[in-house]
């Protein structure tokens, strides 16, 4: 009979071990939950940026964070962080049940309009048009208004540009093309000589997209592929037809790594830094590693260089880039510390700018004085490629709707991998848009 | 004849035990170099220079607190999950009911939900009983979704249980509840434990779950603790092989803690009676 | 123990049925089980079912739509790639079962070293799938991998990308997952093997019965209610699967490796499209039951039925 009991307690006592957890916790809840509590209030935020692998922004934020708490006596700022991929699907969670941070980090355009459309982010231009008048680099707040509101502020700011090896260009007698037929024999004489030209990690898929938006913007100008995602235009539209061509030109130059289609941007990218490749086309985030970053060798960085991708048959602008803002900050609609959670916004944008380069490697999206700052010549060079940029459109994926995106990305890895046509390329884009 | 039989029989189990051993040798390996070396390669070479760092870096990245959440998550969940699947087993197997049939398979079904469909639903669900960023939403899911292939696992044993013993144990003036714990329990230690390793195993591993119920630092788990080094933009190989070596060790010692009383526990069980 | 059965009254038999149909003691040991799966596992199940059929990009409003999600997903052909790839994994993982199984035979016969062994074996189920997957896309790397750098050594010309490849990257995806789930299979067979009472063997021994005709003639046959139900956790895990394929490729190249759970999982969380992904989760589970069923159906045998 004891044993019965055994099992009675030990059940009951599970029992009441949910009661307790459910008790004790919403009591807790109610402390740690945003809002008010007394007079303090707490401004949920959540961000991407992990101690661990980005340790310099962690460092900014926790900085920021502290500062704002000083100067705004009552408010606190809870952080949660999550990695890029772990905070993608998070959010997303979260949203199917009203309980966004007041605070956190979205993407422009496409991944910004459902949120929008379902009313979860608060317009910002109150702040814009206020606190932070003027601050912001034309062209990157614009990717975050939708109808003439604008729902996130920026942060970053990138293009993309061909970083490529000095000492393997100075050993095949290369130098960085400024056209696509040298640029085309740089490829012919690296493979020739045994040496893979371009590291590719088209698993990722993005990194394709990259190398058909340029080929789109050279030979069909600045806004043939924009114009085919707003509807004014089309896929089918002969420049981007023949910029897809031109993509599989390039596979069958063998001018990408081998297996580019099973590689991760990640392994691309170490091939180009173990020297394994002789170029790769990437965003300007990438910049530490080619300038500060203390566990690359020096000697590596010091042999890399950038060139702007080259104009085709005397077509398209220098430039004229791929690029665009990355992540920015929103501010949730059902907030019950809006207010407190757009000045700590406003607050955080205008102490990222300087810090964020200077510390963190990062470009801001916010104007610089980029000559009273000491910075390694890569980032000048970078900043006047941006100061002189007569157009960067923003990264396909990002301006296309998540489901378009999606059949982008797919077709972008099908074209490269040559089971999809230019023209099926250019069809599945047309019907995956109208059927919006 | 023979004795080239069974040399064969030696060389290819160890080619086998080869294959199986590597990964941690290879994780060991990981752990101590950085980005570059990890990518290119041989992942079997050594280290240009041991990089002890990764360790320093992990511990300082402040990984007790989610060891010890790891702890007693898992145990805590194994102990729930294994006790009522026992029973459950027990009930469905050995008792005479009507409804046992359904019930099993409602448990077989109960295996076939893939966790990305459940976890909105299930989210919603703690949300609104405030279990949300609390340990015991994890516990309970952990129980809850590892019961299934718990009770599938447990009842091809029960079923070769002779009844002899029941029938025994009853003449004898048992009540259930005593025939259960003083007889059957530790009767399938042996299984037991096979469950208490597949259970241990996931439960360790998981983060799905973790990630998405728990947002305040302090209650979670070795799993995320490797989320700590996956950036935006890069990622820091080298101390995610870390944090899994340190995470691999301990389950390493309780899996061969384990692992003998799936042998032991037969010595000492009733079969042979 | 038997001779008590011997001594045994009419009466002691109905008392065992009365003790061993008693309701509440029943309802003691099932409901905690029960319990927690009808709440964790059950409404999640129907809630997600009710979400197929919504229009719903889990951020805005919900609208009913009908079974428009369910009757797009049967006419979705990447739905269908999906489910044939999940299929073809399902029949690769019950048929690597055997290897597991002759493996555990081996290893549970008295041989020398088969307890060192049997814990090597099994390591490579301890590692969470992150670390497996970043040891497979090594071995796989088409130029600096393992498996590369070993065929062109002994004189393979121009070998695969194995996971760029659409013909071949669902395949090379296989053996990680082999290679990963041979301990929790080998543990149980193991675990299975050693419930066989010594006797039992050492009887046909001195038969005269061959290790061989030991293992097929009274191991197997002793221990086929595991196997079954090993062949139902192969098939139901293979059709769920999601973890290694997902890191390892993310269902490309152009899809060419997608599954049901992965493709499930890019349609609610990737592209917004929560209620078409609930729908196809729900599919899943409907498929991966009717699998189950005649997979139970075929293993059948008249023993069962009794129960």
């Amino acid at each position: 009979m004891k044993q019965k009991k055994a099992i009675t307690l030990l059940f009951t006592l599970f029992l009441s071990i949910l009661v307790i957890a459910g008790c004790s916790n919403s009591d807790k809840e109610k402390a740690s939950s945003s809002g008010e509590s007394g007079n303090e209030k707490t401004i949920k935020f959540m961000h991407l940026w992990p101690e661990g692998s980005s340790k310099t922004h962690y460092t900014i934020v926790e900085e920021i964070i502290s500062n704002f708490e000083n100067d705004n006596p009552g408010v606190n700022v809870e952080v949660e962080v999550l990695s890029n991929e772990q905070y993608k699907d998070k959010i997303k969670v979260l949203s199917t049940s009203n309980e966004l941070p007041d605070v956190g980090m979205t993407w422009a355009a496409g991944y910004l309009t459902p949120y929008v459309d379902g009313k979860k982010f608060t317009p910002l231009d109150d702040i814009l048009q206020s606190d932070l008048k003027d601050s912001f680099v034309p062209g990157t707040a614009e990717a975050y208004a939708i109808d003439g509101k604008t729902y996130g502020l920026p942060l970053e700011l990138n293009i993309a540009t061909i970083f490529y090896n000095k000492a393997i260009f100075d050993e095949y007698g290369l130098e960085a093309p400024k056209t696509y037929d040298e640029f085309k024999n740089v490829i012919k004489t690296l493979t020739d000589n045994g040496v893979a030209p371009i590291a590719l990690g088209n698993k990722d898929r993005w990194t394709g997209s990259l190398w058909y938006m340029y080929l789109a913007d050279r030979i069909g100008g600045a806004d043939v592929l924009t114009s085919a995602i707003n509807r004014t235009g089309s896929f089918e539209d002969l420049a981007l037809v023949s910029a897809a061509k031109e993509v599989q030109n390039l596979v069958d130059m063998n001018a990408f790594v081998k297996g580019f289609n099973g590689l991760a941007d990640e392994e691309a990218k170490s091939m180009f830094m173990n020297g394994q490749a002789a170029m790769y086309l990437i965003g300007s985030w990438d910049l530490p590693n080619y300038t500060t970053n203390e566990d690359v060798p020096k000697e590596f960085r010091d042999s890399i260089g950038f060139f702007n991708f080259p104009t085709v048959d005397g077509k398209g602008e220098l430039t004229s880039h791929v690029g665009g803002p990355g992540v920015g900050l929103f501010v949730s609609e059902d907030s019950d510390v809006k207010e407190e959670a757009k000045k700590f916004v406003s607050y955080f944008v205008k102490a990222w700018g300087e810090k964020s380069v200077t510390q963190a490697g990062v470009i801001p999206a916010t104007k610089l004085e980029a000559d009273s700052l000491e910075l390694p010549q890569m980032y000048i060079d970078v900043l006047n490629e941006l100061s002189n940029a007569t157009n960067i459109t923003l990264f396909a994926d990002v301006q296309m709707s998540p489901e378009v995106a999606e059949v982008h990305l797919t077709q972008i890895q099908a074209l490269f991998g040559k089971e999809a046509t230019p023209e099926d390329f250019a069809k599945k884009h047309e019907e995956a848009l109208s059927a919006q | 004849m023979k004795r080239l039989g069974s040399f064969l029989l030696y060389l290819s189990l160890t080619i086998v035990a080869i294959f199986q051993i590597f990964p941690i040798v290879w994780l060991f390996l990981f752990s101590l170099k950085d980005n570059r070396e990890i990518f290119s390669g041989d992942p079997f070479a050594l280290p240009s220079e041991f990089r002890w760092e990764n360790y320093t870096k992990v511990w300082e990245g402040g990984i007790g607190i989610y060891f010890w959440n790891s702890v007693w998550i898992t145990v805590l969940a194994i102990l729930f999950t294994v006790l009522f699947a026992s029973m459950a087993t027990f009930a469905i197997t050995r008792m005479k009911w009507k409804l046992s049939k359904l019930v099993l398979g409602l448990c077989m079904v109960g295996m076939m939900i893939p966790i990305h469909s459940s976890i909105i639903p299930l989210f919603k669900m703690f949300l609104s009983v405030n279990l949300i960023d609390s340990p015991w939403s994890i516990v309970i899911t952990y129980t809850a979704y590892n019961l299934p292939i718990t009770i599938m696992i447990l009842l091809g044993f029960y079923y070769t249980l002779p009844r002899e013993i029941e029938e025994a144990a009853i003449i004898d003036g048992c009540s259930v509840p005593q025939m259960f714990f003083r007889i059957i329990l530790p009767m399938t230690i042996p299984v037991m434990s096979t469950t208490v390793i597949i259970n241990m195993i996931y439960n360790w591993n998981e983060f799905v779950f973790v990630n998405t119920f728990i947002s305040s630092d302090h209650f979670k788990t070795l799993t995320v603790g490797i989320q700590n080094f996956i950036g935006q933009y890069m990622t820091d190989w080298g101390a995610i092989g870390a944090t899994l070596v340190i995470s691999v060790l301990p389950i390493l010692l309780a899996f061969i803690f384990f692992s003998n009383k799936v042998v032991e526990g037969l010595s000492s069980s009733a079969v042979k009676g | 123990m038997l001779s008590v059965l011997f001594y045994l009254p009419d009466m002691g038999l109905n008392d065992m049925d009365k003790v061993m149909s008693n309701k509440w003691i029943i309802a003691l040991y099932v409901l905690p089980a029960l319990l927690l799966i009808g709440i964790f596992i059950f409404i999640p199940l129907v809630l997600s079912g009710y979400y197929g059929f919504m229009d719903w990009d889990g951020i805005g409003a919900m609208t009913f739509i009908g079974l428009e999600n369910y009757t797009a997903a049967l006419q979705d052909a990447k739905f269908w790639d999906s489910a044939w790839h999940s299929f073809l994994l399902a029949i690769f993982s019950t048929l690597s079962l055997l290897i597991y199984l002759a493996i555990a035979l081996i290893l549970a016969s008295k041989i020398k070293g088969s307890d060192l062994l049997r814990k090597i074996y099994l390591i490579p189920m301890l590692l969470s799938s992150v670390a497996i997957a970043q040891l497979w896309i090594k071995i796989y790397n088409p130029t600096s991998g393992m498996l590369n750098q070993i065929l062109l050594k002994i004189g393979v010309e121009n070998p695969p990308a194995w996971l760029a490849e659409t013909s071949i990257v669902l395949y090379a995806i296989f053996i990680p997952i082999l290679w990963q789930y041979a301990g929790f299979y080998i543990l149980i067979y193991y675990a299975a093997l050693k419930n066989i009472p010594d006797s039992i063997i050492e009887a046909a021994r001195i038969d005269g019965a061959s290790p061989v005709q030991i293992a097929f003639r009274i191991k197997l046959p002793l221990i086929m209610g595991i196997v079954k139900v090993t062949i139902v956790l192969a098939v139901v895990g293979s059709l769920k699967y999601f973890d290694l394929i997902y890191v390892m490729t993310g269902g490309g190249p152009n899809g060419a490796s997608e599954v049901m759970a992965s493709y499930m999982y890019k349609l609610a969380f990737d592209t917004n499209n929560f209620g078409y992904g609930s729908a196809i989760g729900f599919l899943l589970l409907i498929i991966t039951l009717v699998v189950t069923y005649i997979v139970r159906k075929l293993t059948a045998t008249k023993e069962e039925i009794q129960y």
